[in-house]
This record gives C-alpha cells, structure tokens and sequence, in this order.
C-alpha cells in the first residue's frame, strides 16, 4: 500500500515541476470565461448580498448604514417561513417524481444496444427542450384544467364525479416544473449509468440473484452518484423556477422566486428581496456541500490505496 | 454435483446478420475440463455466454444433465463464471463479493462466513478479505472472481480467458492452480482461451473453433498428433501444411506434392482428387547430405534458431517453399550450419490427412 501511494505523489510533483518555471500559455485560454464569470456571477451576487445588508440603495440615498433588518424580517414573519416550506416542498416533490421517472428512461438508455434505438430515446428526452418553457406550461394548463384532456377522459369513463384539481394546485406546478426539468435528470443519470459495466449485473444473476435483485444489489448502488447529481440539479433548477410556479398555481401559490419578483416590482423593497435572493442561493449551496460530502463518504475508502 | 453439458446445432445470429455461432455441437462431460480454443471473434464467448443464459440460442437447444434449459434464466441455472474482465462488484469488499451467491441463495450467515472463508483460503486471499477490488492486483482479482464462482458449488464452472490479463510467470502459476481446484472440486469446467499452450496443457479436450464453427474437438494430444483440418493442425503448434495427389503406383500408395516437386510413398489415403496433410517439424530427421543416400526430399539450411531444448529449421525445399524441422537438443546433436544442404526424412505414419 505504501509503494502505491508514494508512486503516483512521486509522479505528480515530477511533471509539476516544470509547470511552476514558467506562465503556462494554455492557462490564458481560460481568461476569457474568468472575466465572464466575474462579471456575470461574482458581480451581481456580490452586489445582491451587499444590497441585503444595506438599509438603502447607496446611489441614490444618504446615510445608508448595514443592517441584519432584512433577515430578520423574514426570519419573524411566518408567512416566509411558510413560502420556504412550499418552496422546497414543490422543489422535493418535482425532484422525487423526475427521478423516479426519470430513472428507469436513463437506464434503459443506458442499456439499449442499437445505436437508432438509443437515437430515439434520447431525441424524445431532448425534444421538449427545444419549446420554451411558457410554451410547454400553457400545453400543460390545456391539459390539466378542469375541462382539460385528462378530467374529461376520466369523467367521460365514470372515474371521477369531480374535476381532479390537477391545475391551480401544487400537483399542477409539480408535474410542469417535472416535465421541464426532466431531461436534466435523465441525462445525468444516463452519463452514470452507461459507465456501470453491464456484465457487473450479469456476474450478480449469474451467481442467483434475480435481474430486480441484481439491480438493487449492484446497479442502483453504483449509481448513487448520478442519483445525488441529478437531484440536486432539479431541486436547485425547480426552488429557483418562476413561469411555472406562477402560472401552473394559477397565482395562488407563492414560491421564493414569486415573492422575489414581488417584493422588486410591487413593494419596491430592493434589500429584502436579495436577502430572499441569498436564502436561495445558500440553500443551494448547501446542498452542493452536502453532496460532496456524500459522494466523499461514498468513495473515500475506495481511493485509499 | 457435477453436471454433463450437450449441445446440439446451436447458433447464435446477432442483429439478424453476425452468425457469431454457427451450428455448434459440443458433448460435455461431467467433472471434465473442457477448453474452447480459437482466434478472436471466433465466437467463444458466445458460446460460453449461451450456456450461462445470458444469450438464447437462436436455434439449437442446450442440455444440462439430460434437461433442456433453453429459456431457464441465467439465475436459474446454478453456474458459476469467471468473467473476461473479472466484474468484481467495486462497492462490496472482498469477502461480500465471494459471499454474495450464497447470500442470493438465503444462506445463514454464520454458513456464508465459514464458506467464504474457506473459499478466501483455497485462493490464498484470506488476508485482503476487507479490501475493495480496486485495492487488488491482477491475479489476486483473479483469484476473487474464481473463489467467488466456486463457492456457491456450482454444476458448471465456466471460465471466459480468466488469465488473459496476467503477466506470463503468474499465468503459468495460476494455469496450474486453477487445474489443481477444478480437480479437487470435480466440476464441470469449460474454459474459454486463445492461448493453445493454455489449453493443451490444462485441458482434458479442446474444442477448437472458427468463424463460428467447431473444426474438432479432442484431447490435446489427439488434436496435436491427429489435427482433422488444416485449420486445427495449423492453429496448434508448428505445423507444415503440404497438399498433392495421391496416385497408386507399383501397388502403393504415392503423395505427388507436385508443388513442391517430391514424393511421398507410403500414403495411407484413397486416390483422387487434391488432398492436404500435415506434418509436424518435430516428425520430420535431418541428416546432412551424403549425395547417393536415399531420403524424401533434399533442401538447404535457411535458418537455425536455437530454442534451448531443441533446433528450429527453416530449410528451402527444391522448389523454393520453406518447411520447418526441429531437432531435439542432445548432448551428442550438432547445429547444422544455414547454408548447408540436408536430407529429409520421415515415418509415412506421421504425415496427417486432413478433412480439407
Ligand atoms: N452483442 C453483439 N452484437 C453483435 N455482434 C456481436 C455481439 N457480441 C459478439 N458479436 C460478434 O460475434 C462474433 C463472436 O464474438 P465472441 O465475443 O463470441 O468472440 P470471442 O471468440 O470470444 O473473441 P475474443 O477472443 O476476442 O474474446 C464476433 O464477430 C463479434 O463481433
Ligand atoms: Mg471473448
């Protein structure tokens, strides 16, 4: 074991010593997206966190001074803490429903050997990306409303003596924020699951497990890492929606990102809306630092050698 | 308990079109080694695959002890097999993965502990029982996929080039353990190779397979001394593939290797047509030519290649073809110089008629 790890340590401060002599040319080819990312990312999200904490806008007022107002503000009002809840509920809930849809497509996607078959799959995944996302709520709203496709076949059948309240309802913004984020999830897996070697799942039915067995045994494991990145994916991509929460609810729930918007052009309350801004964005980051955690969990013994 | 493994008219078409196997038939024995020996893409693994159950035929049937199991599920039919590339489960440690068949079986797992055990010291791992396979060497790999097969006592053991990826020394080391369990264990073992030393030398019979097509099946010495195809006699060992007519002459039988512009008396096949036979270097003396003494045909020395037991010949025949001779290494032998001319000579008996 030791021999091992000294080897490739060994390797690595060989080759990067020459790297440290001089500027490597191939560095300044990432200066570009470092001044995007800058100007795109650090910028704005410094200037959010910066305006959460300001009694003001510096620009236009005076003696504008920092203050924990906003977040306490939210963190006393339980109607936020209510907004918060729905939020991450809608973001659970679309992130359970694309994965458990989303997995068996991946898989067989993974697994199907003609190259045509793997083909169509992978259009019917990517296809509903190609229409906007506000083109694809308004289908989904002429599909679920109460006179929509599926109340009217299940009623036209006797199913149902009521509509189903599939639209104006959190169900409705899950199946939409689902429907749009799907692809994120599938894709993601499907990169995971292609790398599991199939005859891993051979080698378990060959020694008696049956194929169900033999994937829980081997084949759902070793994709945890796909699973965990999928996930936090939607979840992220679905806490932060907005067209689909708003028309989907039929303006009746209110997510984080709606009450972002609202607070900017109803109330005009700039601080409180990028402390909302930045909950958001800690929530995410928290889950990214829960992920690799995990994953570190997950494969740290396995790197040990 | 063993089981007796038949194959009738198998084959195996993929997409409609590759006829990976082609009308195979093969008889199993029980408790036997049995090795499918041939070049890459010559549909071995199909084969082996096949009788796992993770192909179906697309005609033929295969039996196991007498019972057709075309159509039982791999799960189902109590084998156990060594992959190409050993697919260990990377997220289980060594002993889980050698205990995973019997678990799969509900085994207790006081049992499970006491077979895996074992099983760990029959290979010789019993102290990597914690590891992860990726913190194993090649053989040691090796040597978990094979404890993981053989501890669920399987019917059939099948083995898909399971030394293919170890280094010579340890090949040879493992070639004669693995021999040494199969023979302890009594199974049934068909072991895929395209290694012919790797067969001939562990291998009850060899089924030797081209283009999806068995050529012969035999013991190894059978193969080697009675090759039925130019193919088999070719794909085996040295081998020198002459083809002529047979023609009665004096009330003899005489192969007119007209190619080569020599004849052979003494050939035991009917006449007719164009026949091909085989002859190995060993088979063939050399004496260093005194001009009047008789021989089968007179060549010169090209090339010598001292191999330590023995001398390889490359010698140009009259006509300008190349055969080789080997000759053994005595403390009495002397090399004959390239250059020099020589006689050749052999037993009728040892020139083999092929099928085609
Ligand atoms: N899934 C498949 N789809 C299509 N063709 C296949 C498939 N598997 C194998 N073949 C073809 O069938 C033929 C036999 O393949 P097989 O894997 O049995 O060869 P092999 O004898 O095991 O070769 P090797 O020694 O290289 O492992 C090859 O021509 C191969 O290209
Ligand atoms: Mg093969």
């Amino acid at each position: 074991m030791s021999e091992a790890a000294t080897a490739p340590a060994a390797l690595t401060s060989d080759d990067a010593a020459p790297r440290r002599t001089g500027p490597n040319a191939l560095a300044w080819l990432i200066l570009p997206i470092a001044l995007l990312f800058a100007l795109f990312f650090v910028l704005p999200i410094s200037l959010m966190l910066l305006m959460s904490v300001l009694t003001g806008n510096p620009m236009f007022e005076q003696g504008v001074r920092f203050t924990p107002e906003n977040y306490i503000r939210f963190a006393s009002d339980s109607y936020n803490w209510e907004v918060l809840w729905i939020t991450i509920r809608i973001g659970l809930s679309t992130t359970l429903a694309a994965l458990l849809l989303g997995y068996p497509l991946a898989h067989l996607m993974a697994r199907v050997h003609s190259r045509t078959g793997h083909a169509l799959l992978l259009i019917a995944v990517l296809a509903p990306m190609l229409t906007g996302i506000v083109v694809r709520t308004f289908a989904w709203m002429a599909i679920l409303s109460d006179t929509g496709v599926v109340n009217a076949t299940l009623m036209r059948f006797g199913l149902i003596d009521r509509p189903l309240p599939l639209l104006n309802s959190e169900t409705g913004i899950v199946i939409g924020l689902t429907h749009i984020y799907i692809p994120y999830m599938v894709l993601t897996l499907n990169g995971v699951i292609s790398r599991i070697d199939e005859r891993l799942e051979q080698a378990a039915t060959n020694l008696g497990a049956h194929p169900l067995r033999a994937f829980w045994e081997v084949t759902l494991p070793l994709s945890v890492p796909g699973i965990l990145a999928g996930s936090l994916l939607v979840f992220a991509l679905s806490i932060s929606a907005y067209v689909t929460p708003l028309l989907m609810g039929g303006f009746q729930f209110m997510t984080l990102p709606l009450l972002i918007y609202q607070q900017i052009s109803a109330s005009f309350n700039i601080g409180f809306a990028a402390a909302l801004g930045i909950i958001l964005l800690v929530i995410s980051l928290a889950l990214v630092i829960g992920y690799n955690r995990v994953l570190g969990l997950l494969s740290g013994d396995r790197d040990l050698t | 308990m063993s089981a007796s493994i038949h194959i009738e008219r198998a084959s195996k078409v993929y997409d409609g079109a590759v006829r990976a196997v082609d009308r195979i038939d093969m008889d199993i024995r029980e408790g036997e080694f049995f090795a499918l020996l041939g070049p890459s893409g010559c549909g071995k693994t199909t084969t082996l695959r096949m009788i796992a159950g993770f192909e179906q035929p697309t005609e033929g049937t295969i039996r196991v002890s007498g019972k057709d199991v075309t159509g039982v599920p791999a799960h189902k039919r109590d084998m156990g097999m060594v992959f190409q590339n050993y697919a260990l489960f990377p997220h289980r440690t060594v002993r889980e993965n050698v205990g995973f068949g019997l678990r799969m079986r509900g085994i207790d797992k006081a049992t499970v502990a006491r077979k895996v055990d074992r099983a760990l010291e029959m290979v010789s791992l019993s102290a990597m029982g914690e590891r992860r396979p990726a913190q194993l060497s090649g053989g040691q790999q090796q040597r978990v996929a094979l404890a993981r097969a053989i501890v669920i006592e399987p019917r059939v053991l099948l083995c898909d080039e399971p030394l293919g990826a170890l280094d010579k020394k340890l090949r040879q080391q493992m070639q004669f353990e693995l021999k040494e369990l199969q023979k302890t264990l009594g199974v049934t073992t068909v072991f895929v190779t395209h290694d012919q030393e790797e067969a001939m030398a562990m291998s009850d019979r060899i089924a030797i397979m081209n283009g999806g097509r068995v050529e012969q099946i035999g013991t190894p010495s059978e193969i080697y001394n009675r090759p039925k195809t130019r193919f088999a006699a070719d794909f085996i060992g040295d081998t020198n593939l002459l083809s002529g007519k047979v023609v009665e002459r004096d009330g003899g039988k005489v192969l007119v290797v007209a190619e080569d512009g020599f004849e052979i008396p003494g050939a035991d096949h009917h006449p007719g047509g164009v026949v091909h036979a085989a002859l190995r270097p060993e088979k063939i003396v050399l004496h260093p030519d005194e001009s009047d003494a008789p021989c089968i045909v007179r060549g010169r020395i090209d090339s010598a290649n001292f191999l330590g037991d023995s001398i390889l010949y490359r010698i140009a025949l009259p006509k300008g073809r190349h055969v080789l001779a080997r000759a053994a290494n005595t403390a009495h032998s002397r090399m004959l110089p390239p250059g020099a001319m020589t006689r050749l000579d052999w037993q009728p008996s040892d020139l083999v008629f092929l099928a085609d």
